[in-house]
């Protein structure tokens, strides 16, 4: 099949290094201490942020750090055809652990003891690039919750397709069984915090395509700032400083 | 839920007992209602409904099955409710399931009507295409996505909202196959049928507290009810489903007391309710 026409575009009519088109929001669900909506494309995620709190299964409490818990779950109706899949299946406890571990390590769980932090991340759509886009989701949910962080995390896919580098795969892309590299991305710290990629490439070109990724990592955190800045001058104009 | 201090369940109780409540809500007044459709678009119908804290997602995916032998002239309709651990910590792993399979079917006890399709908000005979052989299969899906309590009358909207914005494609019966093979169709993807959803009703729980019952409860008022009760009402005030729910007993002459009442709020409900839908709908063909 051809994923990049002869004119250099697209199934969706994007060129290779163009990303879907991101869009976030900040506090959808009022009863979370954070939460965010984030859209990249279809693909529609959504996170809440509960937390810091008293430990709630007192044999996981730690004296030195703050416990970090994370729950990832998909609609029934976020894919293309109906499923009902039984919670917990081997995916999602995958994609809960990635974003528990890439959460964890930018926040700042010593300055919590004894505290427990959730992180619940739906994916109401989806459309390739999922991980990606709960993480994108948890990053601002955290820091609408106000939790000190070491610095924010984005993420961003890039593959490898019809010999072209192509960033932020959609399902159809990502399901043609190409090389689908995902980078989680720390921005200020200029450190990669997550790298994980299925199938096989040559080294040289894997290079070229977690730049791409980087890139687009990079991109992301832009937006992710400014959405935050936003929120934060309207949450200032609140308080009538 | 969170505990709640004596001072605090003391002063839910006074307010509604003096028609006063901690939100400034009179005992009989909603929140304010937003919906919004076509939220979700890989559903054939969908719409989002916020009240107050509470908001809700509900998507109508049509898949095309075999009718039931019993029923070969009707369609099937099913609905299933999801809690998402973001409303609630609680709902984490299998903990929303059981406040999940009890919404769902009260759901279906005050949409569907009886078993046999009768009384349904949905025609199910406008869901067949060829009799006893082909018909459209609805899947209703809700998710919860932030609690605040009031979760099945937001359904009952959403679900109101999302059938409304539901496109059934149109199917063409290509030839005629004999008595016992399937028909070969063909789905259209650019001619879509609307459904008439002015028969489906609405819900209205009325949550005892004390003495009164009001409507719409937020979380810290239900943590105090000692009974509720959901009423479904459709478009010529018929009760189309009724659920009780809490463990107190109630006086038979109060249930038909709060019927009534419930029979009264629903107009406005309903009114209200088309006119967010049909302000919905403009919005998004703009």
């Amino acid at each position: 099949m051809e994923f990049v026409s002869p004119e250099g575009l697209r199934l969706d009519g994007r060129r290779p290094m163009e990303m879907r088109q991101i869009r976030a929001e900040i506090g959808a669900v009022s009863k979370a201490d954070g939460s965010a909506l984030f859209e990249m494309g279809n693909t529609k995620v959504l996170a809440a942020v509960y937390g810091p709190r008293e430990v709630q299964n007192r044999s996981q409490q730690m004296s030195n750090q703050a416990l970090v818990r994370c729950e990832y779950t998909m609609a029934n109706f976020s894919t293309g055809d109906r499923m009902r899949k039984p919670k917990g299946d081997r995916r999602s406890t995958e994609i809960s652990l990635v974003i528990r571990q890439t959460m964890e390590e930018c926040i700042l769980t010593h300055l919590m003891p004894r505290s427990q932090i959730d992180i619940f991340v739906q994916v109401l759509q989806a459309d390739g690039g999922t991980r990606s886009a709960c993480i994108n989701a948890a990053t601002l949910a955290l820091a609408d919750a106000g939790i000190p962080m070491r610095d924010i995390v984005t993420s961003c896919s890039a593959g490898y397709l019809n010999s072209t580098p192509l960033l932020d795969l959609n399902y159809v892309e990502d399901s043609a069984g190409g090389p689908d590299v995902t980078v989680g991305f720390l921005p200020k710290l200029d450190k990669v915090t997550l790298l994980q990629m299925d199938s096989k490439l040559p080294v040289d070109i894997f290079e070229n395509v977690m730049q791409l990724a980087i890139e687009g990592c990079k991109a992301v955190a832009n937006y992710i700032r400014e959405v935050m800045l936003e929120s934060t001058k309207k949450l200032e104009y609140c308080r009538g400083a | 839920m969170k505990g709640l201090s004596v001072g605090e369940k003391l002063f839910i109780e006074g307010g509604i007992a003096q028609d006063l409540r901690t939100d400034g809500r009179r005992r009989l007044t909603y929140r304010p209602i937003s919906v919004e459709t076509d939220v979700i678009s890989q559903a054939n119908g969908s719409a989002r409904v916020r009240m107050g804290g509470t908001e809700v997602i509900a998507t109508v995916k049509a898949e095309l099955g075999r009718p039931n032998a019993m029923q070969p002239d009707k369609g099937k309709v099913s609905i299933f409710v999801d809690c998402s651990p973001t409303a609630e910590p609680t709902f984490e792993g299998r903990g929303g399931e059981e406040l999940a399979t009890e919404l769902s079917v009260s759901l279906e006890r005050c949409l569907l009507g009886g078993k046999s399709g009768a009384g349904a908000g949905i025609d199910l005979s406008s869901l067949i295409v060829v009799e006893g052989k082909l018909c459209w299969d609805l899947y209703i899906e809700g998710l919860v996505v932030s609690s605040d309590g009031n979760l099945l009358d937001a359904l009952g909207a959403a679900i109101k909202a999302a059938l409304s914005n539901t496109g059934i494609p149109k199917v063409n019966v290509s030839a005629e196959a004999s008595a016992n093979e399937q028909p070969e169709v063909d789905v259209s993807d650019e001619e879509f049928l609307q459904f008439d959803t002015s028969g489906v009703p609405v819900i209205v729980t009325l949550t005892k507290v004390g003495r009164h019952y009001i409507v719409d409860a937020t979380l810290e008022e239900e943590s105090q009810m000692s009974s509720a009760i959901s009423i479904s009402v459709n478009r010529h005030c018929h009760v189309c489903g009724l659920t009780k729910r809490g463990g107190a007993g109630v006086d038979p002459s109060v249930i038909l007391d709060m019927i009534s009442v419930g029979k009264h709020v629903s107009e406005q409900l309903l009114n209200k309710l088309d006119s967010e839908i049909a302000a919905a709908e403009a919005d998004e063909e703009e």
